[in-house]
C-alpha cells in the first residue's frame, strides 16, 4: 500500500508539474531563442568533436557547453538565464563530492535530457523554475509523497506559481543541508514569509534560533516539514496546544531554560484549555472560540513571559484578555488562575471553596449515609426476623 | 412553607398532601434539575471516557452548554416562581414555617435513628414535614441559590469582574462543580433512597397519601387532621383582603426579578459568541490596495532614482550585465506577479515589505516600467 500511495503520490506532482509547464507553454507559445544566433551550429560542432571521449551521460559530456560559460537563454516573459554552471558550488553541496552515494552527475537529476536539447522551454522563468522540481522526485520519494499533502503544492497545483517549489527553499546546484547552520531552512521561509520572518527573527524563539541554539525551534518544528498545513485551519488551532506542549512540556529540556513544564497541565485543567481539550476530542475541526497558547502568548512575535513587550506580563494581560472580551475591565485578568498551582496566597477565595467543599461534601454525604443504614439495619433485622412492624 | 391541602379533600384511606401547583412545580424541578445534571457533569467530567462521549452524544461542547443554560433559566424562573408562593403563604396566608428545621427535628433524628438500631421501642411521631424532607428541601434551596449566584458569575465573567474581584470566578467554578457532584449525589442518595427504593411514595404526583404511609412518615400531622386540630385558614374575606395588597408588590418584585433573570441571560456573549480571530499574514499574501491603473509615471521615475532597484536593474531598467540579468523595462508581468516578486523576493533579490515600498509606490514603478521600451 505504501509503495502504491508513494507512488500515485509522485506520479501526482510529476503530471501536475508537467500539465502546468506544458499548459503555460501551450497557451501561448513563442519559440525561444538562444541568445547568440550561432550557439545551437557550434555547440553541436563541439559535441560532435568530443563525442569519442566523454560518455553522452557523464558531467564531462555537458559540461562542453555548461562548465561555467557565459551563454544565457531567454525566456518569452524576457527573463535571462545563464546555461552555465557553477561547478564548484556543485560540488560542495550535498549532491556533490560528500555524498554518501557518490557525487551525482547531471543526468541523475536532468533524467532524460538527450543533446540536441529540442524539448520546449517553458513560458515563463517562474514556470522554468517550478518545472525543474521534477528533478528532485525521483529520489527524494518519501518528501515528495509529504509534499503532495501540503499547502504549497495545492497553490501549485491550483495553479498559483508562486507557491513554492524545491528549489525555492533548497538552492539548485547548491543545495546545502537543512540544518547547517541550525537556522538555515528558517531563513528559506523568510524569503518569501517575510513580514512573518522578521516577527520570527525577533521573538524568544528567533532569537535563541539565530544565537545557534540547536533546541529552539525552527519553522518546519510547528509547521510540518513538506507536508505542511495551512495554519489557520481549526484542525490546527485545536491541536496547537499540544504542539507547545512537545517542547514546553518537556522536563528534561525546559529544565535547561529553568522553565515550568506544567503550563499544559494548567492550561488544560483552566476552562479555556479544557473546552480545546474537549473539541479537539469531540469535533477537531470545529472552530473554538476558546482562547489556545498563541492567541495569550503571542504567535510568531512571542516574548518570554516576564518581558515588557510580553502580551502576558501583568501590565499587557488585560490588553489581552480584551481581544477576545472586549468589555473587561481592570480586574478581570485575576479570573485567570496562571500557570502555576494556586496556593492559599495566590488565590485565597479558590482555596477556601475547596476546603469548604472538602469539609461540606463528606459530612453531608456520609451523615446522610450513617442515617440511611441505620433504616436499612431496621428493615433488614425485621424481615429477617420475619416479625411485622 | 406550602399550603396545607385542603381537608375537605381527604378521604378515609388517603390523606391529601400536595396541590396540582406543587406537584406541578415539582415536576419542573425534576426536569431542569436533570437537565442541569445531565448537561452539566460531562463538563466536569470530560477528562473520563463517559465524560467525552456524553457531550459527544449531545452534539459537542458548545450546544451542551447552551443546553444546559436553557435548563438553568427554567430552574431560576421556577425559583422565582416558589419565591413568589412562598411571599404569599408568608404574607397572605400566615402559614406556619413548617419546612424550616426546629430542635423538634434534632429530637426525632435521635429518636429515629436509636429506633432504627432497636434502642427504641416506638417510632417518632413525625410532622407534616419531616427531618428527612426538610434536610431534602434546605439542600434544594442552599444549592440553587449557590448555583444561581456562581451560574451567573461563569455566564457573565467580565460583568462579574466589575464589581467583585476577579478571582472569585475560578472560586465560583470550583463551588459550580464541587456544589454540582453534591447535589446530585445527594438526590440520589437521600431522596431517592427515601421516596424510591425505602418504599415508594409517590404523593409528590398524585398528590395523594395513604393511612398506612403517613402512619410511619407523618404520624403527628395524621393525628392533628384526625383530632381536626390543623390551624384553619383564615376566612375568604381576610385572604381577598391580603391579596389585594400583596398582588401589586408581588407584581412589582416579579418584574424587577424577570428583568434580571432576562438581563442575566443576555447581558454578556463573550461566553458563548465566537469572536473572530486575528491572524497574522504576511506581505506576500496582502491584498493590493492599488491597482496599475493608480500608477504614475513620472513618479516611477523618481522612485527608481530614490529606490534600490536600480542598484541590479540598472538605473535605465534595462539590466545591469551579470548572471542574473534581468531587464524590468517594457515588462510584460502582469501587475500582481510584479508586486509579488518585489514583496517576497525571489531567488537573490532582497524581498521588501510595504515598509520600505509602498504599494502605491509600486504601482508608480510600474507604469514607469511599462512605458519604457524593452532593451
Amino acid at each position: 500500500m505504501s509503495f502504491n500511495t508513494s507512488w500515485l503520490s509522485r506520479l501526482g506532482l510529476f503530471v501536475g508539474v508537467c500539465l502546468l509547464a506544458s499548459g503555460l507553454y501551450l497557451i501561448d507559445y513563442t519559440p525561444t531563442v538562444m541568445s547568440q544566433e550561432t550557439t545551437n551550429e557550434d555547440a553541436e560542432t563541439r559535441a560532435e568533436t568530443a563525442q569519442t571521449e566523454p560518455e553522452s551521460n557523464s558531467p564531462g559530456y555537458c559540461l562542453i557547453c555548461h562548465e561555467n560559460s557565459s551563454q544565457t537563454f531567454s525566456l518569452a516573459d524576457g527573463s535571462v538565464h545563464p546555461v552555465g554552471v557553477d561547478l564548484d558550488a556543485l560540488a560542495g553541496s550535498v549532491h556533490g563530492e560528500g555524498n554518501e552515494e557518490g557525487a551525482l552527475a547531471c543526468a541523475d537529476c536532468h533524467e532524460g535530457v538527450a543533446f540536441p536539447h529540442n524539448d520546449p522551454l517553458p513560458e515563463t522563468d517562474r514556470a522554468y523554475t517550478v518545472s525543474r522540481s521534477i528533478n528532485c522526485t525521483s529520489c527524494h520519494e518519501e518528501q515528495t509523497e509529504n509534499l503532495a499533502d501540503g499547502v504549497h503544492y495545492s497553490a501549485l497545483i491550483d495553479g498559483n506559481l508562486r507557491a513554492a517549489s524545491c528549489v525555492d527553499c533548497h538552492g539548485g546546484h547548491d543545495v546545502q543541508p537543512v540544518d547547517e547552520p541550525v537556522w538555515a531552512s528558517s531563513q528559506a521561509c523568510g524569503d518569501c514569509h517575510t513580514t512573518t520572518f522578521t516577527e520570527f527573527r525577533d521573538s524568544v524563539h528567533g532569537e535563541a534560533l539565530f544565537d545557534d541554539d540547536a533546541n529552539a525551534p525552527v519553522c518546519t518544528e510547528c509547521h510540518g516539514v513538506h507536508g505542511i498545513q495551512h495554519p489557520t485551519t481549526a484542525l490546527f488551532r485545536n491541536r496547537s496546544p499540544e504542539l507547545c506542549a512537545t517542547c514546553h512540556a518537556d522536563e528534561d529540556l525546559m529544565a535547561e531554560y529553568d522553565i515550568s513544564t506544567n503550563v499544559f497541565d494548567s492550561y488544560l485543567s483552566d476552562f479555556h484549555g479544557s473546552t480545546v481539550a474537549i473539541f479537539n476530542q469531540t469535533a477537531p475541526n470545529v472552530p473554538t472560540n476558546k482562547a489556545v497558547c498563541y492567541d495569550c502568548h503571542g504567535v510568531h512575535n512571542i516574548t518570554p513571559a516576564d518581558d515588557d513587550k510580553s502580551q502576558v506580563v501583568r501590565e499587557n494581560l488585560l490588553i489581552t484578555c480584551q481581544q477576545c472580551h472586549p468589555g473587561a475591565t481592570t480586574d478581570f485578568p485575576e479570573s485567570w488562575v496562571g500557570h502555576f498551582e494556586p496556593t492559599v496566597e495566590s488565590h485565597p477565595f479558590l482555596f477556601l471553596v475547596d476546603l469548604f467543599y472538602d469539609v461540606l461534601i463528606p459530612i453531608t454525604l456520609g451523615g446522610f449515609a450513617i442515617l440511611i443504614s441505620t433504616d436499612i439495619f431496621r428493615r433488614l433485622r425485621k424481615r429477617l426476623s420475619g416479625k411485622g412492624d | 412553607m406550602s399550603e396545607p391541602a385542603t381537608n375537605t379533600e381527604t378521604t378515609k384511606d388517603y390523606i391529601v398532601r400536595f396541590t396540582r401547583m406543587q406537584r406541578v412545580e415539582h415536576l419542573l424541578l425534576i426536569v431542569s434539575f436533570t437537565g442541569l445534571a445531565i448537561t452539566g457533569l460531562p463538563q466536569r467530567y470530560a477528562e473520563t471516557e463517559l465524560g467525552i462521549r456524553s457531550i459527544e452524544a449531545m452534539g459537542g461542547i458548545e450546544s451542551i452548554r447552551i443546553l444546559h443554560r436553557i435548563f438553568a433559566v427554567m430552574l431560576t424562573a421556577g425559583s422565582i416562581y416558589h419565591g413568589g408562593v412562598l411571599t404569599y403563604n408568608i404574607f397572605v396566608k400566615r402559614a406556619r414555617l413548617d419546612m424550616l428545621p426546629n430542635f423538634g427535628d434534632v429530637r426525632d433524628v435521635i429518636q429515629w435513628t436509636l429506633y432504627n438500631l432497636g434502642l427504641r421501642k416506638e417510632h417518632p411521631k413525625l410532622p407534616r414535614y419531616n427531618f428527612i424532607e426538610k434536610a431534602e428541601y434546605l439542600a434544594v434551596v442552599w444549592g440553587t441559590v449557590i448555583m444561581i449566584i456562581t451560574g451567573f458569575m461563569l455566564w457573565n465573567p467580565v460583568l462579574t469582574a466589575e464589581f467583585l474581584p476577579g478571582s472569585f470566578i475560578p472560586a465560583a467554578l470550583a463551588a459550580h462543580s464541587a456544589e454540582a457532584f453534591l447535589a446530585v449525589a445527594a438526590i440520589i442518595l437521600w431522596h431517592m433512597y427515601h421516596v424510591i427504593l425505602k418504599q415508594i411514595n409517590p404523593s409528590m404526583f398524585t398528590g395523594k397519601m395513604s393511612r398506612e404511609a403517613m402512619e410511619e412518615e407523618h404520624a403527628g400531622e395524621l393525628e392533628l387532621i384526625d383530632e381536626g386540630r390543623l390551624p384553619q385558614p383564615p376566612s375568604e374575606d381576610v385572604l381577598r383582603k391580603r391579596t389585594r395588597v400583596f398582588i401589586p408588590y408581588a407584581t412589582v418584585v416579579t418584574i424587577i426579578l424577570v428583568g434580571l433573570l432576562i438581563r442575566f441571560v443576555t447581558v454578556e456573549t463573550t461566553a458563548i459568541e465566537t469572536v473572530p480571530r486575528v491572524v497574522s499574514t504576511s506581505d506576500a499574501d496582502a491584498a493590493l490596495t492599488v491597482s496599475a491603473d493608480d500608477g504614475d509615471i513620472d513618479a516611477g521615475a523618481a522612485h527608481w532614482q530614490e529606490l534600490p532597484c536600480s542598484t541590479c536593474h540598472g538605473s535605465d531598467a534595462s539590466g545591469l550585465p551579470g548572471a542574473l540579468n534581468i531587464a524590468l523595462a517594457g515588462t510584460s508581468l502582469d501587475f500582481e506577479v510584479f508586486v509579488q516578486r518585489v514583496r517576497s523576493g525571489p531567488a537573490d533579490m532582497p524581498a521588501y515589505p510595504r515598509s520600505e515600498i509602498s504599494d502605491q509606490q509600486l504601482a508608480d514603478l510600474y507604469v514607469w516600467l511599462q512605458s519604457l521600451d524593452r532593451p
